[in-house]
């Protein structure tokens, strides 16, 4: 499709369409990068949308092992994370950016990343049938001892999906990175930079909103008990040193 | 002078060029065959079989809604009359339960799996509309579907001479994995003229395809063979159902 194409595509705001998605997919970096370049509330919504669609489809399969209200919880909370970490973060990464060698403004840093979050939700609504097809197919979850393997095959399938997603997304940052006029080198410092801030709060946020499957014994609950309690790290501390009795 | 006596060498007349004798570089619609219009599902079915390029030109034209709508229309009746021969090996209510479940499985494996084809399409760098990946999806379905007719005469021969279910089940697993190598095919052939860098998404999708189909015949059971519910009381994964069916005296499952 040619870039006048796109433009009219994306001067329409109707970002659900096929063709809209389609190009925001290919991630062509000299289309995207100029569309990352304006700020345009429509562009701006047709992006949280497509965040709130896709991570809310695939949080509900994840949810949907363990009870239908476990499934409707899951889907408000994956794309309030995905969110809050963009909005969260937006202000260090548009500062890093600079630092670190490529000079954007800070609309242009938060566009970008939102970008990056609705590829990965595209592409995880896309995954949530066949992952309620799997969950569809599993033993419940409460029978977990007679389930065997069934669990892992989950888990890991989910992880699977995620960082395909993750990755693809990822890949499509960099080259947007690259063409906002940034190094090699330069656009890799700032990738790096912005992946780990993002990965520090995702996962706080991920302990905090826990549960997302929902553990069999445990009460269905939006938040468990005490959510603020604690955090990500020290748990996998505490975890890491119970497996190698430290204590 | 000899030379001019001599009579002129036959030339022999010309064949018709195979589908295959067209790579994939030639773009569609070179050959003036293939923008031809397709009017009706019978023609659709000879243009799968001898000329899957006009099928794939006719999909990227406006008002390929018809032709996706017969490809689709084929698909469900070949399959179910290939799910009647499934369901002749055990009779009584399978005649009707066997053919719902073979065309229900396949048409609701395509839908979940259509979304991620799409994206991975898009991600390959394709630019195929979501409507001519439906078309070729639609494609595949059909094609495999009137070659499960083909093998139909060969599968009811063999449920009219056997009793054991695990037989027929591998056998009516075979002749869908061949149907289905000539239908992935016929994706791949037009997945090739949509601009995609890579095959990869596509190759990774054809293994969730194929897993989701496979498992769809475990969730569905029993498709061959009886039993006391319509639809399975426990979930298991289709490896697990394997392994249990092997376990089971196959006599005891015809019953």
């Amino acid at each position: 499709m040619a870039g006048s194409d796109y433009q009219r595509i994306m001067n329409t705001g109707v970002h659900s369409s096929g063709l809209a998605i389609s190009e925001l997919l290919r991630a062509d970096p000299q289309e995207v990068g100029a569309w990352t370049r304006r700020w345009d509330a429509r562009h701006i919504a047709g992006q949280v949308g497509l965040i709130v669609l896709g991570a809310g489809l695939y949080g509900g399969a994840m949810g949907w092992w363990r009870d239908p209200q476990q499934a409707l919880y899951t889907a408000i909370k994956f794309p309030l994370i995905i969110l809050l970490v963009t909005a969260g973060n937006g202000l260090l990464n548009s500062m890093l950016a600079p630092l670190l060698g490529l000079n954007i403004p800070f609309r242009q840093s938060l566009v970008s990343i939102l970008m990056s979050f609705a590829i990965a939700s595209v592409i995880l609504g896309s995954f949530s049938p066949l992952v309620a097809f799997l969950v569809w197919n599993a033993p419940p979850i409460g029978n977990l001892a007679a389930s065997g393997s069934t669990y892992s095959v989950i888990m890991l399938t989910h992880v699977a999906v995620i960082a395909f997603a993750g990755l693809a997304a990822n890949v499509r940052l960099w080259g947007l990175l690259r063409e906002s006029g940034g190094s090699r080198v330069a656009a890799n410092r700032v990738l790096i930079a912005w992946l780990s801030i993002n990965l520090f709060l995702g996962s706080q946020l991920s302990w905090i909103f826990r549960p997302f499957i929902g553990a069999p014994g445990l009460e269905l609950q939006f938040f468990r008990e005490h959510p603020l309690a604690g955090n990500f790290y020290e748990a996998v501390y505490r975890s890491m040193t119970h497996l190698l009795n430290f204590d | 002078m000899d030379a001019m006596n001599t009579p002129p060498p036959q030339v022999p007349p010309q064949i018709p060029p195979s589908p295959l004798a067209h790579p994939a570089w030639v773009p569609l619609g070179e050959n003036p065959e293939e923008r031809t219009p397709i009017p009706n599902a019978v023609v659709a079915i000879e243009a799968l079989l001898r000329q899957p390029r006009r099928v794939m030109y006719q999909l990227r034209q406006p008002g390929a809604g018809r032709l996706i709508g017969g490809m689709l229309i084929v698909s469900i009746v070949c399959s179910l009359i290939y799910g009647v021969v499934v369901g002749s090996f055990s009779m009584h209510e399978q005649l009707w339960t066997a053919p719902v479940k073979v065309a229900g499985g396949l048409l609701f494996a395509a839908v979940i799996c259509l979304p991620s084809l799409y994206i991975f399409a898009c991600l390959s760098g394709s630019r195929a509309r979501l409507s001519e990946i439906i078309g070729l999806v639609s494609g595949l379905l059909a094609l495999m579907t009137i070659l499960l007719i083909g093998f139909a005469p060969v599968a009811w021969l063999f449920s009219q001479s056997t009793q054991s279910a695990n037989w027929m089940g591998t056998l009516h697993l075979l002749f869908w994995g061949i149907a289905t190598l000539f239908g992935l095919r016929f994706l791949e052939s037009g997945f090739s003229h949509s601009q995609a860098r890579s095959n990869a998404g596509l190759n990774t999708w054809i293994i969730i395809f194929v897993l989701v189909v496979l498992q769809m015949t475990t969730a569905l059971r029993p498709i061959v063979g009886r039993s006391s519910d319509l639809l399975p009381t426990t979930k298991k994964f289709f490896v697990t159902h394997w392994a249990d069916s092997l376990k089971v005296d196959s006599s005891e499952t015809r019953q």
